[in-house]
């Protein structure tokens, strides 16, 4: 029986506490999916490693010195190139480059709302790793993951701002949109195209939040299975179920204008009443299906902003 | 007509059962034209195929659906064609076009493409069947390289080490262009809707060299059949026969795959049901293949429109499930040649 003897685990963990407590007093604690997580209040050398995290450091003035590439790319989206010269990709959507993360000697990291605990075991053995918690595929949770990434930035306040401007200026041109435009005309689709049919996106997410907001409203077809962000590519003979009053229309690289044409050489397509009525709207689908956060919803206001002053008004 | 089944296949008249494989055709394609993943129901297909129904009916039914039946023609003729010569020429159940790396040469010269920059919709047919022709030639130089023995079996396994070599090639190459990479990930797993028929017709200058390879060559390849040796005497040249045989694959695999993407299996599935219907000789298999071809895959295609609506479940992976078995079957059947 040794119940009553300090195990040397015991001591030296009080002393690690100790310790801690008072060579960082100047730190914060974060909610995480994976526990509270102190974070130093003046943070220094971050890394993020999902879009929305990159996006939500840049829009408090935070550049970090890693982040990883865009889905489908070989650097970050192209909405956010100009703010993020200097950083280094240190990994893919699909994967994180490990060693390039560490060769950083980061003292924060910014990781996905879906980063899996085995790659969290080894993250935080790097630095404090930050998973928010998300509300999973409902509407506007890039908002909850975009304060999670501030608190941790211990930037609360500002973030708080840049929210509420993204709020007004929403509600401004959904005040524009709806006076011109009848409910009926309203309808909107985000879509990929492709010569098989279209991969309709869920009403759910980043992209589709922000249209909603402008007054537009989502018709996802009813085709996507609960939590998904998209639907799997549809058949042709379910083509007409797209056909609302606009199209937007995500394309993985900067050829949207390509890709539209090249779907409009499809018959399915160019018989929709949508495009007969010119109410396609090519979309740089780095932006409008993998980004999220501030800066990337701002883009989205700008694009919807476009379609209002060229086809709208 | 019940002792077709006390005859023994190499001896069943021919027409017997070309006639009724034509009427299962027939069937197949009126099947087709009436089911969909669509909201049209089967009565409103069938009223529609009388004349009574909406211009969005006769659009799905006349023209989403008449195509993908054509295409679906197109594609299990001239797969069950390419897979009864290859079996011929390797004298081997197991080759296929799939094997003999003229799939994996189309989907690498369609990688190429993607990665400098077209996209899907884009592509051109040409370089599909470019991309096949390539891999069959280097497969026809491998056959030029035989050992002494003249072993069909390296033909095989030269084909399947340059498979690997192109597939993996094309993955790593998609690795690099992660854009590409969901671009082609619709393509490379076959399917014959959406596709353009006018394809069809710009591929039928090709079909016609094919058949007239097959023409020239099906005579001294039926003699090939009783070994090398038996060719020679007869006055044929054993390496001349595969070369127009390979240059016809090439063909019929690069349009197949330039229309629908590669569909794995059929090659292999149908000249064994083929065989197994009317025996070995290949001028009687390749009579029987012409309707068995496309029954299989516009019957694969209808139930893979039924299996996941709203959307489809790719060809190519139905074609796999029957496939399969019938690849371990006939490996557990027959003795396989020994290496």
């Amino acid at each position: 029986m040794l119940l009553n003897r300090p195990s040397i685990k015991k001591v030296l963990l009080c002393a690690c506490l100790s310790a801690s407590v008072s060579a960082f007093a100047s730190e914060h604690s974060v909610t995480t999916k994976y526990g509270e997580v102190k974070v130093n209040d003046d943070v220094k050398r971050i890394v993020t490693l999902s879009e929305d995290a990159l996006d939500s450091a840049i829009a408090l003035g935070v550049k970090p010195l890693g982040a990883i590439a865009t889905r489908g790319g070989d650097s970050v989206a192209e909405y956010i190139q100009e703010r993020t010269s200097g950083v280094n990709m240190v990994g893919t959507s699909r994967q994180n480059n490990l060693e390039a993360i560490a060769a950083q000697r980061p003292d924060l990291i910014l990781a996905s709302a879906y980063l899996p605990q085995d790659q969290y075991n080894i993250l935080s053995k790097i630095a404090p790793t930050v998973v928010p918690i998300s509300p999973g595929m409902v509407s506007d949770s890039w908002i909850s993951v975009a304060k999670v990434y501030a608190q941790a930035l211990n930037k609360s306040d500002q973030m708080d701002e840049i929210l509420s401007d993204i709020k007004d200026r929403e509600n401004a041109l959904k005040e524009v949109i709806t006076n011109r435009l009848s409910k009926n005309e309203r309808s909107a689709t985000l879509a990929r195209w492709m010569p098989q049919g279209p991969i309709v996106m869920s009403s759910q997410i980043f992209s589709t939040d922000v249209l909603a907001a402008t007054g537009f409203i989502i018709n996802d077809a009813g085709v996507i299975k609960e939590g998904r962000p998209h639907s799997s590519p549809l058949s042709l003979e379910n083509l007409t179920k797209v056909d609302s009053a606009w199209l937007f229309l995500a394309t993985l690289n900067s050829e949207g204008k390509d890709a539209l044409e090249a779907a409009k050489t499809s018959p399915s397509f160019s018989r929709l009443n949508v495009v007969k009525e010119d109410k396609v709207i090519a979309v740089n689908g780095q932006l409008w299906t993998s980004a999220a956060g501030p800066l990337a919803a701002h883009a989205i206001l700008d694009d919807i902003q476009t379609v209002f002053d060229q086809k709208i008004k | 007509m019940i002792s077709w089944f006390h005859i023994p296949p190499a001896q069943r008249p021919l027409f017997s059962l070309f006639v009724p494989a034509l009427l299962v055709l027939a069937l197949c394609c009126f099947c087709s034209l009436l089911f969909g993943a669509g909201g049209l129901s089967l009565q409103a297909s069938f009223q529609t195929l009388l004349g009574n129904g909406s211009a969005d009916d006769q659009f799905t039914v006349f023209h989403l659906r008449a195509n993908r039946t054509l295409v679906g023609l197109f594609v299990g003729l001239t797969l069950g064609i390419a897979g009864a010569l290859m079996q011929a020429v390797a004298r081997n159940p197991l080759a296929e076009p799939g094997l003999l790396g003229v799939s994996a040469g189309s989907s690498f010269a369609v990688a190429i493409t993607l990665v400098l920059g077209a996209s899907t919709a884009t592509l051109t047919v040409g370089i599909a069947q470019l991309g096949a022709l390539i891999g069959c030639i280097c497969v026809l130089s491998v056959a030029r390289m035989q050992g002494q023995h003249n072993d069909p079996i390296r033909l095989v396994l030269a084909g399947a080490a340059l498979s690997s070599l192109l597939l993996a090639v094309t993955s790593l190459l998609l690795l690099f262009d992660q854009r590409a990479a969901d671009e082609i990930r619709f393509w490379v797993t076959g399917s014959v809707a959406g596709r353009d028929t006018n394809t069809l017709f710009s591929l039928l200058p090709s079909m016609l060299i094919a058949g007239l390879c097959i023409l020239y060559a099906a005579k001294p390849l039926a003699s090939l059949a009783l070994g090398e040796r038996v060719a020679i005497g007869l006055g044929h040249k054993p390496q001349r026969i595969r070369a127009v045989v390979i240059v016809a694959v090439a063909l019929l695999v690069g349009g197949a795959t330039a229309i629908a993407g590669p569909v794995a299996f059929i090659g292999l599935v149908v000249p064994f049901a083929a065989r197994a219907l009317v025996g070995p000789d290949i001028r009687r298999t390749l009579w029987l293949c012409l309707p068995l071809g496309p029954i299989i895959v516009i019957a694969a295609d209808v139930v893979s429109r039924l299996v996941a609506q709203p959307a489809e479940m790719p060809l190519g992976v139905l074609t796999a499930i029957i496939g399969a078995p019938v690849l371990l079957l006939i490996v557990r059947s027959r003795r396989m040649p020994t290496l």
